[in-house]
């Protein structure tokens, strides 16, 4: 209302109450549209929130749900993997039985290796011993000799029977740790050794050996059987000289024989240390080949490894860790002085 | 004095066995003394004077008795069980005689009161040695128990 209008109206108050009355009912109209425009708005708005409330309540029961299968699936999977693990452990325990009872089937097997196989090789030389002294005049050189035969093929098939058993028993026999001086072994093996070395022109180099952890009578059967092949296959050298040291490799001791024999070919390495194998003539050097095989199976017991080199002709070394077992200090006295 | 010593007790029950070894003792001029028996069981019977052996006394046993472990009826370590465990025959010599190197059974032969442990050898030679020295030990060297030994005190 300009103030022109207002100072006319001022002057008609008629006016003035119409014009405000009408005034008034614009305003009231607005009022109106203005609370229906809200209450529009609110309905909207509720309806919107109940939405979101409805969609709020389906995700939280969608997630309780959710909630409820995984923990079902876990009470499932706890129950699949108790039942797997028990399956497991019945299948541990039947594998041991199995284990066992082969072990024990071993055992038998062995023993009557060991009694039965060896009476009838027995009778074999025996009798054939016996003919050959009782009848020999009566017999022709042929008849002799084939029994000469017989009875090498007894006392070989004796040996083979009697190193298959020592293999088979290193085999089954438990690991029994003690603390030894490595010297004191070697020296008990060479004094063995005696009745093969007799008549032979040896030098023996030997320098101090570690004391380590192993099972002595076990690691006196590696010094043997590496000895005794040292002294068997030097035998056409004139002057024999076998040599047993240590050196270091890899940061771990590696205890070595070494001869100036006939040596072998490396090409034949791999096949060394397999039972029975053997890489010269049994008319040459007498051999089961069952003492390399026998010297392996020890060292790997210990958790060790062996291996050679070697020349033909010239000679061969063997070497062997006792894995990680040496004793490096030791604060015994006595056990230091016996290494000097 | 009953009449009815014996130097050896041979327990085998392998024929062969039994023809070898009393070849060689023969041959060492020890065979005449020598009784063989063919199972624990009859073992038993003759060192405990019982069966077939009722006439024997306990007084006059063998010198030595050589033990295979193998044996039927009755094993070898059984029977020297039972030697070792009455006194009536505990002080007899009992050597095993063997083809066994297992050493559970050269255990079991000296934990039991085993007074030897002996593996027959495959070759007929070193057996026949063997024989003769056991036979030589036991018999000739060796001082038997006196009488007195057998008697239950």
């Amino acid at each position: 209302m300009s103030e022109k209008e207002l100072t006319e109206q001022l002057v008609d108050p008629q006016e003035t109450i119409r014009l405000l009355q009408k005034e008034l009912e614009e305003t009231n109209s607005g009022l109106v549209a203005l609370t229906l425009e809200l209450e529009y708005r609110v309905d909207a708005r509720t309806a919107e929130l109940h939405e979101a409330h409805d969609e709020l309540r389906r995700t939280n029961s969608e997630l309780l749900q959710m909630t409820l299968e995984l923990e079902e699936r876990v009470a499932q999977r706890t129950e699949e993997l108790r039942k797997l693990n028990e399956e497991l452990e019945a299948r541990v325990r039947g594998r041991t039985a199995e284990l066992e009872s082969t072990n024990r089937e071993l055992e038998a097997f062995t023993y009557s290796v060991s009694h039965d196989l060896r009476a009838p090789l027995r009778h074999i030389d025996g009798f054939s011993k016996l003919l050959l002294e009782e009848h020999g005049p009566e017999l022709s050189d042929q008849a002799r000799h084939y029994l000469t035969r017989v009875r090498d093929g007894a006392r070989r098939m004796g040996q083979l029977v009697d190193d298959l058993l020592s293999l088979s028993r290193v085999g089954r026999q438990e690991v029994r740790w003690h603390i030894v001086g490595l010297s004191a072994l070697l020296e008990e093996a060479q004094r063995d050794l005696q009745p093969e070395m007799e008549g032979r022109q040896i030098d023996w180099k030997i320098s101090p050996l570690p004391f380590v952890e192993c099972d002595p009578a076990l690691m006196k059967q590696v010094f043997a059987n590496l000895l005794s092949n040292a002294v068997k296959f030097t035998r056409p050298r004139e002057r024999a000289v076998i040599e047993v040291g240590t050196m270091t490799r890899d940061d771990q001791t590696v205890v070595f024989v070494r001869d100036n024999g006939v040596g072998f070919s490396m090409k034949y390495a791999d096949k060394l240390f397999g039972i029975f194998q053997r890489l010269h003539r049994q008319e040459d050097f007498e051999g089961t080949g069952v003492g390399l095989a026998t010297v392996q199976r020890i060292i790997h017991k210990h958790g060790g490894r062996v291996w050679a080199e070697a020349e033909l002709n010239t000679g061969a070394t063997f070497y062997f860790t006792v894995g990680a077992a040496e004793v490096r200090e030791t604060k015994d006295p006595i056990a230091l002085g016996g290494e000097a | 004095m009953t009449g009815d010593e014996i130097g050896i007790l041979l327990v085998e029950d392998n024929p062969e066995d039994v023809e070898l070894t009393l070849h060689a003792l023969r041959q060492q001029h020890l065979a005449n003394d020598i009784q063989v028996v063919r199972d624990g069981e009859e073992a038993l019977d003759f060192l405990f004077c019982r069966g077939p052996y009722g006439q024997r006394s306990f007084e006059s046993p063998p010198r030595v008795v050589l033990l295979d472990l193998k044996l039927p009826k009755v094993d070898g370590l059984e029977v020297l069980r039972q030697i070792k465990s009455d006194p009536r025959t505990k002080a007899i010599p009992v050597v095993i005689l063997t083809a066994s190197r297992e050493e559970k059974d050269m255990i079991n032969g000296y934990h039991l009161g085993g007074n030897g442990y002996i593996q027959k050898p495959v070759d007929f030679d070193k057996f026949r040695e063997t024989v003769k020295q056991l036979g030589l030990y036991w018999l000739v060297v060796n001082e038997p128990p006196p009488a007195s030994a057998f008697r239950v005190r």
